[in-house]
């Protein structure tokens, strides 16, 4: 059975958990220099006598002579110097000094006995409760070869390799902030193998994009270099199997398998980021060909379709120039006006275009609003439909991109037409407010007016007034206006709704006060 | 007022149906058209004789007519009218600064193209400089580009703002009268009034005086009309 991931899912646990025996939270883990800034400067632990080191148990064996011994050797020479006097209290008395010199003695060298041997326990205890808080710990210098030395040996391995697997942290979390989406899956794997090798001590590491089960494990060959492997993962899918060999002489734990799986893991994220940023942008790149052919499109479709409207227009214009019969018949004015509503339609659809490409400029100059709303109104035609225009303006004149403007007004009024009801009348009033300098022309139908629900919906593309036949225009009338009037500095809005009235819109435009100078 | 001679126009369009009526319709209001269906063509006639107009479609299929008007212009300084179906890309729109007077989209109306003609047609005689002009340490101005350069900053001009101030430069420290400034800023079939060139002036002082209530440039000769003024003497 092939070998699975030999931590939890990596992927689930945080990183700072993923360490392992004897790790570090990530902030003392990602900076091993640290070290240095340790509050305890290094110190050897152990017991000096004269200048010379010596071991634990020699220091005990000496210490234990010393509280012993020495007691009552003093007890008994106070005995025996006792018994050189006659009298009885002087004996006595002699015999009790001796035993109280003797017991203070014992209790001295016993205090000076525990103080002196317990001295390396505690400084062990300190670097051990220090590694277990997450800092470094300088190694512990023991001479001899006793348990407290094996005990202390022990502990500056653990050290060591805390501190080590701290400084792989660090490297592996470099190398994976340097890994960049626009380098592509290729790179990506390649530097992985070279960063992985770099990281863990590796003689060689290579990322292969296999199903790991398809691999079986190598055996491990003891004086052979250990192979070590992980899982590319990125989320819940396998990408592939990152295989390597380690020095014989190394040793592999628990941690640094998981340090490995959780290096393999974000290379699989990696690569996960980098096969998706490919894929936008050969996306991309597609979306920026079929916008580029779009437009090539439009602007023949425009040319195409432009270029026979032209020639039409011409003859009907001459025809009518031509005899007075011809420019009374209706059916010639009928001719010129549909072939100018499918030019402006044409130019509607353009528009857009233009506006989505961010590619219109305005050319503003002055115009009085008035006349151009008339000729608006004329150009459109519409029969039977009563038209009011009231210039309150003052003689103001806006500033406006004119073909524009004309593109916007033909929008405005074809719309009062179209929903102004059967016996419809428009009512445009234009005035100037002198007080922020700007020009309002307010466009407005005695129709049923906007319902609720259309107006949230009023300004944005392809949108069509409820219950209207889709075949009834192209539903960009007010899109056009509102955005060709922003690239001029104006602005278009619905005016509330007006009981007994229908819609009305208004537009505003940069205004100038006329001004006699010439 | 009677014409010493019919203005010429030179035609090229690779639209023949096209050809024929705008050049009927242009005959009858009295010009003298020939007419070209492409570029080489075009030159050829040039070759012949220089019209006083040509009015050329931007969007030949064959021939690039941005190249052909660029090399008309590099030869002769003819006025030209692009009449051209609109484009998707407003960055040639903007070429045609360099090389055309106006531009009329199509389908066009023959009156709003006749009236154009007429405006376009007014300033020949003008000694118009395609070069930049400089007017003074403060202001450059770079008409064939529609821009002036005032105070090291460059300023773009509207089209109109730009005949305008061709008309004046080209009439340099005299008075031009507001009926003139009207009948070369706007086509007949804007209906502009007074106010127009009123207007436009101010917004042009707006642009191109360094200090505009003070302006040492753009002249207003009150009741009369205005005056362009070079201050490189006082440079």
């Amino acid at each position: 059975m092939p070998e699975r991931t030999a931590g939890p899912n990596p992927s689930e646990r945080p990183i700072a958990a993923r360490i392992g025996d004897g790790g570090s939270p990530m902030g003392a883990g990602a900076s091993p220099a640290s070290t240095g800034a340790s509050p305890t400067a290094p110190t050897p632990t152990g017991s000096r006598v004269g200048g010379i080191n010596l071991s634990f148990r020699v220091v005990l064996t000496v210490w234990l002579l010393v509280s012993a011994v020495l007691p009552v050797a003093i007890l008994g020479a106070a005995i025996m110097a006792a018994g050189l006097y006659s009298d009885a209290r002087v004996m006595i008395t002699l015999v009790i000094v001796a035993i109280v010199a003797a017991a203070f003695l014992g209790l001295l060298a016993a205090a000076l006995a525990v103080a002196s041997l317990t001295a390396p326990l505690r400084r062990i205890t300190a670097a051990v409760e220090r590694v277990a808080a997450g800092e470094s710990s300088p190694p512990i210098h023991l001479t001899g070869d006793d348990e407290l030395v094996r005990l202390a040996e022990s502990h500056n391995r653990i050290a060591a390799e805390a501190a080590r697997r701290n400084r792989e942290l660090g490297a592996l979390l470099d190398a994976i902030a340097g890994y960049n989406p626009a380098d592509g899956p290729a790179t990506l794997a390649a530097r992985a193998e070279s960063d992985a090798c770099a990281i863990y001590g590796l003689i060689d590491c290579h990322l292969r994009f296999v199903d790991p089960v398809a691999v079986p494990i190598e055996e491990r060959i003891p004086g052979d270099p250990r192979p070590v492997r992980a899982e590319v993962r990125a989320g819940s899918e396998t990408l592939g199997l990152l295989i390597g060999h380690l020095p014989a002489t190394r040793a592999w734990e628990r941690a640094d398998q998981d340090l490995l799986d959780l290096f393999a893991s974000e290379v699989g994220v990696a690569l996960r980021n980098a096969e998706l940023f490919g894929q936008i942008e050969s996306q991309n790149a597609k979306l920026l060909e079929l916008d580029a052919a779009k437009d090539e499109f439009l602007r023949g479709v425009s040319h195409n379709l432009q270029t026979p409207l032209t020639s039409i227009r011409a003859y009907v214009d001459q025809l009518r120039a031509a005899s007075d019969e011809a420019a009374m018949d209706r059916r010639l004015g009928i001719v010129a006006e549909q072939a100018d509503r499918l030019t402006r339609l044409v130019r509607q659809l353009l528009t857009v275009t233009r506006l989505e490409a961010g590619a219109l400029r305005p050319e503003v100059e002055v115009i009085a609003v008035a006349p151009r709303v008339r000729r608006a109104w004329e150009a459109l035609n519409a029969e039977g439909v009563g038209f009011e225009l009231r210039d309150e303006g003052g003689g103001w004149l806006a500033v406006a991109d004119p073909d524009q403007l004309d593109q916007v007004l033909w929008a405005l009024l074809d719309n009062a037409v179209k929903y102004g009801g059967r016996d419809g009348r428009v009512e445009v009033t234009v005035v100037a407010d002198d007080t922020i300098d700007r020009v309002h022309v307010t466009i407005a139908d005695h129709g049923p007016g906007v319902s609720e629900v259309d107006r949230r919906r009023l300004f944005t593309r392809f949108t069509r007034g409820t219950g209207q036949a889709s075949g009834d225009g192209t539903g960009l009338g007010l899109y056009v206006s509102r955005e060709l009037l922003r690239t001029m500095g104006g602005m278009l809005w619905l005016e509330p709704a007006r009981a007994g009235l229908g819609a009305a819109f208004t537009l505003s435009l940069p205004g100038e006060p006329p001004g006699d100078e010439g | 007022m009677i014409e010493p001679r019919p203005r010429r126009i030179l035609l090229v369009d690779d639209d023949a149906s096209l050809l024929v009526v705008l050049s009927e319709q242009l005959h009858d209001d009295g010009y003298e058209v020939a007419t070209a269906r492409d570029g080489q063509e075009a030159l050829r006639r040039l070759e012949a004789g220089w019209p006083d107009l040509i009015i050329l479609d931007l969007m030949m299929p064959r021939v690039d007519g941005l190249a052909l008007a660029r090399r008309i212009k590099a030869e002769a300084d003819l006025p030209i009218i692009v009449l051209s179906a609109i484009d998707t890309a407003d960055s040639k729109a903007r070429l045609l600064d360099e090389v055309a007077e106006d531009y009329v989209s199509k389908p066009y109306h023959y009156p709003e193209l006749r009236a154009r003609i007429q405006r376009v047609l007014r300033r020949l005689g003008d000694r118009i400089p395609r070069q930049s002009l400089v007017l003074g340490p403060d202001l450059t101005l770079n008409l064939h580009r529609r821009a002036a350069t005032v105070a090291g900053t460059e300023v773009q001009l509207t089209p109109t703002e730009s005949r305008l101030l061709q008309v004046l430069a080209a009439n340099l420290g005299e008075i031009v009268t507001t009926d003139s400034l009207l009948a070369r800023g706007w086509a007949d079939t804007e209906e502009a009034e007074p106010s127009y060139v009123w207007v436009s002036m101010r917004r042009l002082r707006q642009k191109i005086e360094t200090d505009p209530d003070r302006p040492c440039h753009l002249i207003t000769v009150r009741g009369v009309g205005y005056r362009l003024v070079s201050r490189r003497q006082d440079a």
